[in-house]
């Protein structure tokens, strides 16, 4: 009688701490997917969907021995970055507040980069009827991820990944000119909203 | 009778056995159809498990240079299957234009091919376990591979 009210008891006790840690137990964070869109303007030409979980990028990526590109490292040639400070360049820009860091204007296109919102936002217009218009946006972390390597010619594409995977859902480029319509954005979503 | 009972009782449980066994890594659905005059259809349903004990059976000369090709690869396409088997249901790539549609897609764990076009319409549904069963199998035939040849991305 006693090992029987013993056992439930027991029993009773382990159902509720199970389903107390259940409930306090974090959720898994969402999947989140890459997706490019590519839709030519010309009624003869054609669409291109592509949708990528990220996490299987985030596998893929490592495994890529080619070229300058080893275990998710790209190496530079020593005057692509011509001598540039990137990490301290971002790292300044990340505590400085929003605002327009540089603008060009020039007869067949303007240029202008500016941080918004934590974002490096780039915006070029091309003059003219076949003007392209290009905007691409990256997080600062995604930026700041890129050149944290320990070497100044590397940027670390695999890490860039993984700060894309941890940012919202963001737009990151997208191209409007007369022939096609380009967007690549990310979101948790497996198929283009 | 008894006997005979327990033969026949005991061939059946083989036979079910060997059935379980063969479909265990599901089934490599093709399916091909033509718009022509008179079109040909063809339609195959195999079980997945065929294909990589057909490589098996395949002369190494045969193979050899296919398998030394695939060797750098192997940790990508490890790397891919792993992700998209744990990856939720998705079109991963889809191409539309005037004359052809063609779609690739993960669905229910299976590689999913679709293409059509004015002359063809093409299905082809495989496993991914099964894709990933034969990658093992044929690495395994490279010259000289130190690959474990039972090694499973699960």
């Amino acid at each position: 009688m006693h090992t029987r009210r013993y056992v439930v008891t027991a029993g009773t006790a382990l159902v509720c701490a199970l389903s107390l840690t259940a409930r306090t137990a974090p959720a898994a964070p969402a999947e989140r997917f890459l997706h490019v869109q590519v839709s030519q303007a010309d009624k003869d030409g054609g669409d291109v969907n592509v949708n990528l979980p990220l996490e299987v990028a985030e596998k893929i990526l490592p495994t890529i021995n080619r070229g300058p590109l080893h275990e998710g490292r790209v190496t530079l040639d020593k005057d692509q970055l011509q001598g540039i400070d990137m990490p301290t360049i971002i790292s300044a820009l990340r505590d400085s507040p929003d605002n327009k860091i540089v603008t060009i204007r020039q007869k067949d296109e303007n240029i202008d980069v500016a941080k918004t919102d934590g974002n490096i936002v780039v915006h070029v217009r091309e003059s003219g009827k076949s003007g392209d218009n290009v905007n691409v946006t990256v997080p600062i972390s995604v930026v700041n991820a890129l050149f944290s390597t320990e070497q100044q010619n590397q940027i670390d594409v695999a890490a860039a990944l993984n700060a894309l995977d941890k940012a919202g859902d963001t737009f990151l480029v997208t191209v409007e000119s007369t022939s096609e319509h380009v967007r690549v954005w990310i979101d948790s979503h497996s198929q283009p909203q | 009778m008894l006997l005979l009972g327990k033969i026949a009782l005991g061939t059946i449980g083989a036979m079910i056995a060997g059935t379980g066994l063969l479909c265990s890594e599901g089934f490599v659905d093709v399916n091909v159809i033509q718009h022509r005059d008179s079109p040909p259809h063809v339609h195959v349903i195999a079980p997945a498990l065929l294909a990589p004990i057909a490589i098996h059976l395949v002369p190494d000369k045969k193979l050899a240079r296919a398998s030394e090709q695939i060797q750098p690869w192997l940790p990508t396409i490890r790397a891919a299957l792993d992700g998209l088997r744990d990856a939720p249901d998705l079109t991963i790539v889809e191409v539309s234009n005037a004359e052809e549609y063609v779609q690739v897609a993960k669905s229910g764990g299976e590689i999913v091919v679709d293409v059509a076009n004015r002359d063809d319409t093409v299905h082809v549904s495989v496993p991914i376990r099964a894709i990933d069963s034969s990658v093992n199998a044929l690495a395994s035939r490279a010259p000289g591979s130190s690959d474990d040849a039972s090694f499973q991305a699960e």
